[in-house]
């Protein structure tokens, strides 16, 4: 996907909105393997597909859409792709899937100084006190734990809400809609934070290509993945 | 408008079940062929197709053998769960004051089928598509708006079905309880802000199946009065923060570079 037709393609658009990839000639390393990026997309554009069709469903302003049940039949459809794509993956590479949710669970000393300091440097980009950071930084982490515990909530509420109606009672059918409710609230107002921070930041300009190509610079890796940097250059 | 209402009175049903059949042959519904159960009350429970059906209890009272009905469809009420859970707006009050709704509206979500504090309205097939629409009694608005009466009361032999002005069949059906005299109850006049299907019974509601204090379910008001103003303000502020945090973190950046 790199090839140089395409890039030249897609240069003005993309690297106006999302900030420009490292130049051609600066050293790469890998940060996201292709199979890692394309689970990451499908879900994305999963997510988007159940977000527009579950809010048809949970403001009834704009529940117009929802009227003869094709955009419930798509949120059925975009959640079997989310759910199923990502056991797909586990099952194709276990290893890996089990390294990268242990990252989300990996915390240390540096972790909390992360949290100290981010304030700062996310308003004021000051640097300074950063501590080092392996793969997944603390802020990557927090996502991580979210997106594990509130992808957990609406797939153990929506399972409950589709196949479960009629043998639930019917006050545990309507707190689980309560629930995915909830869920829906956080999760939007965090997808917000993640698409933001992986972005738009003005510190984090040209970031999005990582998850796009695969690839960062290594000045990038160096200075926001301290630790990651160092085990890779040992090998 | 003044409110439209349906009377049944308990005391003067027979069970012909005249009205089951009414209700399907002017809504076109299906009739299904079933099994005895030892019962004349058949079917066996509402369904997609069934919008009405007599309920037939045996009570004993003193040695005695009473045997009562009820009628079990929609009630109608005034502040109707369905409806506020409702979430494309298919079930809506219409102005005669009934719970009408628009089956083209209708996402066979389902939600008002558990939040109904009376059991009543049915989903259709499709639990894995999701596309199940609901059914339940209409009211028969097409025969009503030409001054009609609906179908359910224009068959009953013996009037225990009545059609009129809400208050009007509320003075009636007062009167009627206070000549009945000892346990007879009105029901329906005050329960969820009035119900526009009133019952005179013999009894207490409980003897007919109906429950003394129905509510709209906490949990269905929570949602909808307190999760969506409140979705809003969050998702709201999510984006207005990230909107200044992006206004201030590019100016400091900016000028700390143009430093260097």
């Amino acid at each position: 996907m790199t090839t140089a037709k395409g890039k030249a393609k897609s240069t003005p658009i993309s690297y106006a909105l999302f900030g420009a990839p490292p130049a051609p000639g600066e050293e790469q390393i890998e940060r996201y393997s292709r199979p890692v990026r394309i689970l990451h997309w499908v879900n994305a554009v999963a997510w988007i597909v159940l977000f527009i069709t579950g809010f048809f469903f949970f403001v009834p302003q704009f529940g117009a859409p929802a009227a003869g049940g094709v955009s419930g039949l798509l949120h059925r459809i975009a959640a079997v792709l989310m759910v199923g794509w990502a056991v797909l993956y586990f099952f194709g590479s276990p290893k890996a899937a089990l390294r990268g949710i242990g990252e989300a669970f990996k915390w240390g000393a540096d972790d909390l100084k992360w949290l100290q300091a981010a304030p700062a440097y996310y308003m004021l980009g000051e640097e300074e006190k950063m501590p080092p950071q392996d793969h997944m930084n603390t802020g990557q982490k927090l996502w991580w734990l979210f997106v594990i515990g509130a992808g957990s909530l609406m797939i153990i509420t929506g399972a409950l809400m589709w196949f479960f109606k009629g043998i639930i009672s019917a006050d545990a059918f309507m707190w689980s809609a309560f629930f995915h409710d909830v869920g829906f609230i956080a999760l939007l107002s965090f997808a917000l934070l993640h698409v933001y921070l992986s972005a738009f930041h003005p510190k984090m300009r040209g970031v999005f290509w990582s998850m796009w190509r695969g690839t960062v610079s290594a000045r990038y890796a160096e200075s926001h993945h301290k630790k990651w940097y160092d085990k890779i250059k040992k090998g | 408008m003044a409110d439209k209402a349906i009377l049944y009175d308990a005391t003067k049903c027979m069970a012909c079940r005249g009205c089951q059949v009414a209700c399907k042959q002017w809504n076109e519904l299906k009739a299904v062929v079933t099994t005895n159960r030892g019962t004349y009350e058949n079917p066996p429970d509402l369904s997609w197709d069934t919008w009405i059906k007599m309920e037939f209890r045996e009570v004993g009272n003193n040695g005695n053998l009473r045997w009562i009905f009820t009628r079990r469809a929609c009630m109608h009420c005034t502040d109707a769960a369905c409806v506020t859970v409702c979430p494309t707006g298919a079930l809506y009050y219409h102005d005669l004051g009934f719970v009408a709704y628009d089956k083209g509206k209708c996402s066979g979500c389902g939600y008002c089928v558990e939040a109904c504090p009376f059991d009543v309205p049915r989903s259709g097939t499709g639990a894995i598509t999701g596309i199940r629409t609901m059914n339940k009694c209409t009211f028969c608005p097409d025969r009503i708006s030409n001054d009609l009466e609906p179908a359910c009361v224009k068959t009953c032999p013996p009037g225990a079905l009545e059609y009129g002005d809400r208050d009007e069949l509320l003075a009636k059906a007062n009167a009627r309880v206070a000549e009945l005299g000892g346990n007879a109850t009105l029901y329906g006049q005050n329960e969820l802000g009035g119900l526009h299907v009133l019952y005179v019974l013999d009894d207490t509601p409980a003897v007919y199946g109906l429950p003394a204090d129905p509510q709209v379910p906490a949990v269905a008001t929570a949602w909808q009065d307190v999760l969506q103003p409140l979705g809003w303000g969050v998702a709201g502020l999510a984006a207005m923060g990230l909107g200044l945090n992006y206004v201030i973190a590019r100016r400091k950046i900016k000028i700390e570079s143009e430093g260097k």
